[in-house]
């Protein structure tokens, strides 16, 4: 293509991408049509690609082709295999897309759909995008090492102990975030529960299938599990339409959280070819095949958003989660922007099997992009709910009552109409009870998903089979999280452990096992049972500390590529990711203070503490509620003290690497960069 | 027409090839030419070559021994 062609498409890219923001940004008047929002994203992520990842390959990192990548080098046929770049793509797009990206954006449009898709397309150009390509890199230049040890070599030995730690705690508040969306999702649900248990059964099956009659034939296997799966879904309604069968799968909330502590438990002690691969397998199959099923059905649907550009909690006051845009906007969406636990991964196995540098640039940055537009799809899901019936699904009791008719005038109270018999007819016509108080975000993305695919096959009569498809796609993999996490989470208080007391260490040892798995469970377990026995829903204390906690080590891991930059002297572009890092370091500092410090109630942990300390000096509390209210007291402060100590060790990390780079900068200190020394390729650039 | 078969043919066959590698399922496939390509290694006394169950068994163990899934 000639050069005035080239730039003729681009400048009509741009346009198009810069008139759809526009659209988004400034129309009030109108509803908005989806497309607006696919075209904005679609063209941002193709011009930053095309233009700003080119330019940090180039400039910033410097890929260099005819430099051997460890996949070259160390290939042992297992970790170090050189792998096509569109195959690699694929697994690790697999491995960073989880239910944040999901669930954050869901939540977040309780501002509207504003502020959180503005923060969804540019967050992720700007700042995660470059978080995992870098991180990527830079793993890649170091053999594929770990960013606990890149943070250690670089920056300082208490640097990468900081790292593990910080780690280990957020992978324990994760975990008992999403159990927690698994619960809400659940609770008095029997379709969705019969589904999501049947899927143990049909995992342990895949299991035996794939380790005896048929090693390693994964596809064939995970093909039988999905059929199962969705027969169990179909299935699922006879349970609820069935009295003596649904009540044995109606659970409460505490009912629901003790199963799933259990099965987290059970996860993880247990070999992992008869339950966690085997549902690994399932997940990412039925995860890669609803995402795709929901764009094309946005696509084909082309619905039109309900929800206002702005709603009148910017001001902080809002019932999904307290807080205002800055920083809980940027907290909440999380993962769809910015994601420290990319860090993890793309430092984990992806940069062992990269077949040329430049490929980091499609695997990191790309997959990152397709993340985000995961996220702009669960907001467009969210948004074409109408307001009420969005608040209705999102807010718990504690604020608009339990009753329809309470929810009902709360909701239009606040400007949002609401008919209660409207919220009890689409409960019924998605087979469950009720879908007031279903606090957690899946509840609601799934009645959005059910209506734009119902928009696409089988019209209201699927409704309830759409919506309890995607309560199971949630749940299925929200699970595939906990066992793979509870598990990693075993390792590292084994590794950890270890240091202490030496048995510990052993990974095979039975005892050390059981040992490590039950303090990794009963860690996350507490914050989960805490979030079920919280009157306010639990989402409103867990998910923004699961926020914080993500956001804290995604600027970790720009505070490590930041001083890599730096050593590797390219001061000149260190805004790359000193930007992004700078950023996220005033979000987390400026939530984690308003956490902890906040004189509302609603807001600061110490504040609702002292609220309910002083209620029961005052008799305000009747006799049989103060064991409980001294338990919420005490789990407030808990709260508090973790994102205290998650801060904390973030400064510290910080304080360190500054150290690091006034030595470099000022005290003209010799840098010394751990990169693994330069063989060249033996492999053409077509291989 | 014939020709266009022939390319339909052989994108369908990328395709699946495709997912076959992106599931996990071709690895066994890719260690086995990954020994041949090695022939002087997988000759030693040290290297013994896995069976298709061994080689499963060992990749569960590696894949879920670190952090493979994301929030």
């Amino acid at each position: 293509m000639n050069k005035l062609l080239k730039t003729i498409l681009w400048t009509a890219i741009s346009l198009a991408g810069a008139a759809a923001l526009s659209a988004i940004a400034f129309e009030r008047n109108e509803p908005l049509n989806a497309v607006w929002f696919v075209v904005a994203a679609v063209a941002t992520y193709v011009v930053a690609y095309r233009f700003y990842s080119s330019f940090i390959a180039a400039k910033v990192l410097a890929l260099d082709d005819s430099r051997a990548t460890p996949a070259e080098r160390l290939e042992d046929g297992k970790d170090f295999v050189p792998t096509n770049k569109w195959v690699l793509i694929g697994h690790h797009f697999a491995a960073i897309a989880g239910p944040g990206p999901l669930v954050g954006p869901t939540l977040a449009a309780q501002f509207g759909y504003l502020p959180g898709t503005l923060w969804l397309i540019l967050g992720a150009v700007l700042g995660g995008c470059v978080q995992d390509f870098t991180t990527l890199f830079f793993s890649m230049r170091r053999n594929g090492k770990s960013l606990g040890q890149m943070a250690r070599e670089e920056v300082g030995k208490r640097g990468g102990m900081l790292a593990l730690l910080a780690v280990l705690a957020i992978m324990v508040i994760l975990l008992a975030a999403v159990a927690l969306i698994v619960v809400k999702a659940l609770k008095d649900s029997p379709w969705g529960t019969f589904t999501l248990a049947m899927t143990i059964p049909i995992a342990v099956l895949v299991g035996i299938y794939l380790r005896f009659l048929r090693p390693g034939r994964i596809l064939e296997a995970s093909l039988i599990g999905v059929a199962l799966v969705i027969v169990a879904v179909v299935a699922g309604q006879w349970v609820n339409a069935s009295l003596s069968w649904s009540q044995a799968f109606t659970l409460s909330g505490p009912a629901l959280a003790i199963a799933i502590i259990v099965y987290g438990f059970a996860a993880s002690a247990l070999p992992v070819w008869l339950l966690l691969a085997p549902r690994d397998y399932l997940s990412a199959f039925i995860k890669v095949g609803a995402i795709v099923a929901l764009a094309g059905g946005i696509l084909f649907v082309r619905p039109t958003l309900q929800m206002p550009a702005l709603t009148r909690f910017i001001d902080g006051s809002g019932p999904v989660f307290a807080g205002k845009i800055f920083p809980f906007c940027f907290i909440t969406i999380a993962c769809g922007a910015v994601s420290g636990f990319h860090a993890l991964i793309s430092s984990g196995t992806t940069p062992k099997m990269i077949l040329h540098e430049s490929h980091a640039r499609v695997i990191g940055y790309g997959a990152m992009l397709m993340e985000s537009f995961v996220g702009v799809m669960a907001m467009i899901a969210a948004c074409v709910l109408s307001p009420g019936v969005y608040f209705a699904i999102n807010a718990p009791a504690g604020i608009v009552g339990k009753t329809p008719e309470t929810a009902a005038a709360v909701i239009h109270s606040w400007g949002f109409p609401l008919d209660p018999h409207a919220i009890i007819t689409l409960a019924h016509r998605v087979g469950e009870r009720t879908l007031l108080d279903r606090t957690g975000g899946a509840p609601s993305l799934a009645v959005g998903m059910a209506q734009i695919f119902s928009g696409t096959i089988g019209g209201d009569r699927l409704l309830g089979i759409w919506y309890h498809f995607a309560i199971m796609f949630e749940a299925l993999f929200i699970l595939t999280v906990l066992d793979a996490g509870t598990r990693v989470g075993r390792f590292m208080v084994q590794e950890l452990g270890g240091h202490i007391w030496k048995p510990l260490g052993q990974r095979g040892w039975i005892p050390g096992i059981l040992i490590s798995s039950a303090l990794i469970c009963g860690a996350w377990g507490y914050f989960l049972w805490q979030g079920v026995q919280d009157p306010l829903g639990g989402i409103n204390s867990v998910w923004p500390l699961f926020g914080i906690a993500n956001q804290l080590l995604a600027a970790v891991a720009l505070v490590v590529g930041t001083t890599i930059l730096l050593k590797m002297g390219k001061l000149k572009w260190i805004w790359v990711t000193l930007a992004p890092m700078a950023m996220l370091v005033a979000v987390t500092m400026t939530a984690s203070y308003q956490k902890i410090f906040d004189a509302s109630p609603r807001l600061g942990f110490l504040a609702q503490a002292n609220l309910l300390a002083s209620q029961i000096a005052a008799g305000a509390i009747p006799p049989d509620r103060i064991a409980a209210t001294q338990r919420l007291i005490f789990n407030n402060r808990l709260d508090a003290a973790v994102t205290a100590v998650l801060a904390l060790m973030v400064c510290a990390l910080l304080f360190e690497a500054l150290t690091v780079w006034a030595a470099i900068l000022f005290a003209g200190k010799q840098a010394a960069l751990n990169e693994a020394p330069y063989v060249p390729t033996r492999w053409a650039e077509g291989d | 027409m014939p020709q266009k078969l022939k390319q339909a043919n052989r994108a369908l066959r990328k395709a699946w090839q495709w997912l076959r590698e992106v599931t996990g399922d071709a690895a066994y496939d890719n260690y086995l030419r990954h020994c041949t390509a090695n022939e002087n290694r997988a000759h030693s006394s040290a290297f013994k070559k896995l069976t298709r169950a061994e080689f499963y068994s060992d990749a569960l163990r590696r894949k879920y021994s670190t952090i493979n899934r994301c929030c």
